[in-house]
């Protein structure tokens, strides 16, 4: 029901496992590459030693394949475990070459690939070592340390075989240049050396560099891979000088090479076992946590703090976080994403640290478990992203009424009130000129009074569509005027300076205009204060009277309408009105700036 | 006298001119907007200036801010600024420092030649013309324990018509009453306001207003 994808590929469900019986016949083809080695140990001169070593090469051999095939079935989707498998074999192959010295007569194939391939074991090893956990190399400085080893392994190998006589059954020969070939030999030794070393120093930074407390068992891990990448350039440096206790060396180094592959399984197991440890999750998701609660417990149970979760909002085509705002997941990079479908579609996102990447077995088990609270989740993101797109379409509604006002108001000012105020000049000028006629110019003064009401009541109108003022000249300004008109006196206290957004002046210009026609016509107050300040994001507006208190708190009166202005703003509007105490209004409205 | 118009309504800009002419005065110059002003009085040195406090391009606040510069870049210059609304705001923020060749009146006014001619020569003259309408919101607002309320009705008049700007002529003329009993008047509103005398004039409508707004 839930499936897992890590960073690199965000493909949904379980990767198939591989069929049984093709792993059964890759192990069977195992055991028979180390049955091989081993008969061809035991036939080789007779001598003690190249059983040794052939017991030896079949240590790597066995644990690489027998741990490949483990990690394959166990992890389908990770490349990792036939990575590993194929290591083993290229162990097999580098080994071939013994046919030359067990068999009475040439097997020039085996033995040539045998020879040209002497080198690809350590450069495998150093890729699978890369390439935990998921078998991809995911950086492209891991790709080009890997390419390099590959490079130095078969390229000069084969620079090598070319150059060198090494008897009738080299098929590539075709020059006989032995110093030459010994030092193009020594070359790729000496790189492929380098580049083990470049690659301690990668897992080194890898285990430095993971967000989270490394578990102790991964830690073991990456110190067995380390230890190997060791051992290989002690290995090959040794084989240039050839020293006394080559043999001794080469045992030490092939049995640390081969204990990696153990430590892995332990780790896998460790894993497996982690699994049954979210037990916790399933109490602690028994009781509907809310969101950030929920998103708490997952990081506890994934022991990722850096955790967080996005929901899919299928009716807006997109992810979500808890507040319901959207976001975009990361499509590659440090951060891992296991996303969580349930019936075909997309429930949740978990965005992780990338190195959750080696244990998918917890995280599978930690989403199966909080799977319906997951559910439960999204309904309640969705919900938020609804009353998100609700908040702003009020808030583009009410702007867009406050610029058909603004709109209004200016063709007010500069139509029918310049042409009145032009008119009245006229008749002015008019009376001016008859100064003869007293009736005309009783008449006339007469007419210029009526326009002058008209006009009155004009400027009446469009001040209550729009306060110019505000808009013109700022908050500041405007407010002197609603403070000298009020009907008790009004200490004003503008602890703001510059100007803000237009439609919060606005807000705030209403919102003491009614708080002081209010405390006129209920508060019985002796006097006021208007207070504006600013608190970090925060405009803050108070209105407060000394008067008898008890007003109606709950916005039943014109409050209401300057609660929904406050509140489209994102702001919250707050009255305190106890009997004998007193009114306090005030409103608290964001601001960006 | 020699006056700067702007006006961005042409119908009123060309009634002004015309009122003016007919008035006597030189048009000096006539613009619409603040920045033409601005040249218009540093090149024809006017003696006053009329600005509409809304111009273009925003229409909000060019005409003030013009009206201010001038009043900072050349104080000889006397700005009278016409509004459609007549804000106390406004009106402190113009006179700011002081009253003198300042104006701000309801562009209404205009229509009563001989009163809004009046204004234009007292401001170009470096006295003031604040709006009644100022005046009686600011006399009406609401104060505890008012020495305002010990004023005789006729000192509460004197006191209005001096917060306008008028000289004392002015206020005997218009009470058609003697200087002798003006003068009488105003010091007896300054020591019941308890406002220090000493104001000349162009000086006390400032501190009139002032003492009004506190």
């Amino acid at each position: 029901m839930a499936g897992s994808a890590f960073a690199s590929d965000l493909a949904l469900g379980v990767a198939r496992a591989p069929r049984l019986w093709r792993l059964w016949a890759i192990g069977t083809a195992g055991c028979a590459a180390a049955g091989a080695t081993l008969a061809l140990g035991l036939a080789s001169d007779g001598s003690a030693e190249p059983v040794a070593r052939a017991i030896t090469v079949d240590w790597i051999v066995l644990s690489y394949i027998l741990a490949g095939l483990i990690a394959w079935w166990c992890r389908p989707e990770s490349r990792f475990g036939p990575l590993m498998v194929a290591a083993g074999f290229a162990a097999f192959l580098s080994h071939l070459s013994w046919t030359s010295l067990a068999l009475p007569y040439a097997i020039d194939v085996p033995y040539t690939i045998g020879m040209t391939a002497s080198l690809l074991p350590p450069v495998l090893f150093l890729h699978v070592f890369l390439a935990f956990p998921s078998g991809r190399l995911e950086r492209w400085f891991e790709r080009t340390l890997v390419a390099a080893a590959y490079v130095a392994a078969i390229g000069l190998g084969l620079v090598v075989m070319m150059l060198s006589d090494l008897g009738p059954h080299n098929l590539l020969g075709i020059v006989s240049e032995p110093g030459a070939a010994l030092a193009v030999r020594r070359l790729a030794l000496v790189a492929i050396s380098a580049l083990s070393l470049a690659a301690i120093a990668v897992l080194v930074a890898r285990r430095r560099g993971t967000g989270r407390p490394l578990r102790r068992s991964l830690a073991l891990l990456i110190d067995a891979f380390a230890l190997a990448l060791v051992a290989i350039p002690v290995l090959l440096i040794a084989s240039i000088f050839d020293p006394s206790g080559m043999e001794t060396i080469r045992r030490v180094a092939y049995a640390v090479i081969g204990i990696a592959p153990f430590v892995f399984l332990f780790v896998l197991l460790h894993a497996r076992l982690a699994r049954s440890n979210v037990g916790h999750l399933f109490v602690e998701l028994r009781a509907d946590p809310a969101p950030t609660d929920l998103r708490d417990a997952l990081a506890r149970a994934l022991r990722d703090p850096s955790l967080t979760l996005a929901y899919w909002l299928p009716e807006f085509r997109s992810w979500a976080d808890l507040e319901g705002r959207p976001v975009k997941l990361p499509s590659s990079g440090g951060r891992g994403t296991t996303l969580i479908d349930r019936d075909g579609a997309h429930v949740a996102a978990l965005l992780h640290d990338s190195a959750l990447a080696d244990e998918p077995e917890l995280l599978d088990a930690v989403t199966a478990a909080a799977g319906i609270a997951l559910e439960n989740g999204r309904l309640n993101v969705e919900l938020k992203a609804r009353t998100e797109e609700l908040r702003g379409s009020r808030s583009r509604v009410i702007e867009a009424a406050q610029k058909e006002r603004q709109r209004l108001e200016r063709n007010l000012h500069d139509g029918a009130q310049q042409r009145l105020i032009a008119l009245s000049l006229e008749l002015g000028r008019l009376e001016e000129r008859i100064r003869g006629d007293r009736e005309a110019r009783l008449r006339l003064d007469q007419a210029r009074r009526e326009i002058a009401k008209s006009l009155e009541e004009l400027r009446d109108v469009a001040r209550g569509i729009h306060p110019a003022v505000v808009s013109g000249h700022g908050l500041a300004v405007a407010l002197e005027q609603l403070a000298a008109k009020a009907p008790v006196p009004v200490r004003l206290n503008v602890k703001v300076e510059g100007r803000f957004p237009e439609h919060l002046e606005v807000a705030a210009f209403y919102l003491v205009s009614e708080g002081l026609a209010n405390v006129g016509k209920h508060a019985n107050a002796t006097a006021a204060t208007v207070e504006v300040a600013r608190t970090n994001a925060h405009v803050v507006v108070e209105v407060v009277d000394d008067g008898i208190g008890g007003a109606d708190t709950e916005l039943g009166s014109g409050l209401r309408g300057l609660a929904d202005r406050v509140e489209a703003l994102e702001g919250r509007l707050r009255i305190w009105s106890p009997t004998g105490g007193g009114t306090r209004l005030r409103a608290e409205i964001p601001c960006v700036s | 006298m020699r006056v700067v118009i702007a006006e961005d309504s042409v119908l009123l800009r060309e009634g002004l001119e015309r009122l003016l002419r007919e008035s006597g005065l030189e048009v000096v110059g006539s613009c619409e907007t603040a920045e033409d002003l601005l040249l218009k009085v540093r090149s024809f040195s006017p003696d006053v200036a009329i600005v509409d406090i809304r111009l273009p391009p925003t229409h909000s606040d060019e005409g003030l801010r013009a009206a201010l510069e001038i009043r900072a870049q050349h104080p000889s210059v006397g700005v009278l600024v016409l509004s459609q609304y007549v804000e106390v705001g406004l009106a402190m923020k113009l006179l700011a420092e002081s009253a003198e060749g300042a104006g701000y009146l309801l562009k209404d006014r205009i229509s009563d030649v001989k009163e809004f001619i009046g204004a234009v020569r007292r401001v170009a003259g470096g006295g003031s013309a604040i709006d009644p309408i100022i005046v009686s919101t600011l006399l009406s607002k609401h104060r505890s324990d008012d020495p305002l309320e010990d004023l005789t009705p006729r000192e509460r008049e004197v006191l209005e018509l001096m917060a306008e700007g008028r000289s004392n002529q002015g206020i005997a003329d218009k009470l058609v009453i003697t200087l002798r009993a003006v003068e009488k008047y105003v010091s007896s509103i300054f020591g019941k306001l308890g406002l220090p005398s000493s104001g000349s004039e162009s000086r006390r409508v400032l501190a009139v207003l002032l003492y009004l707004r506190a």
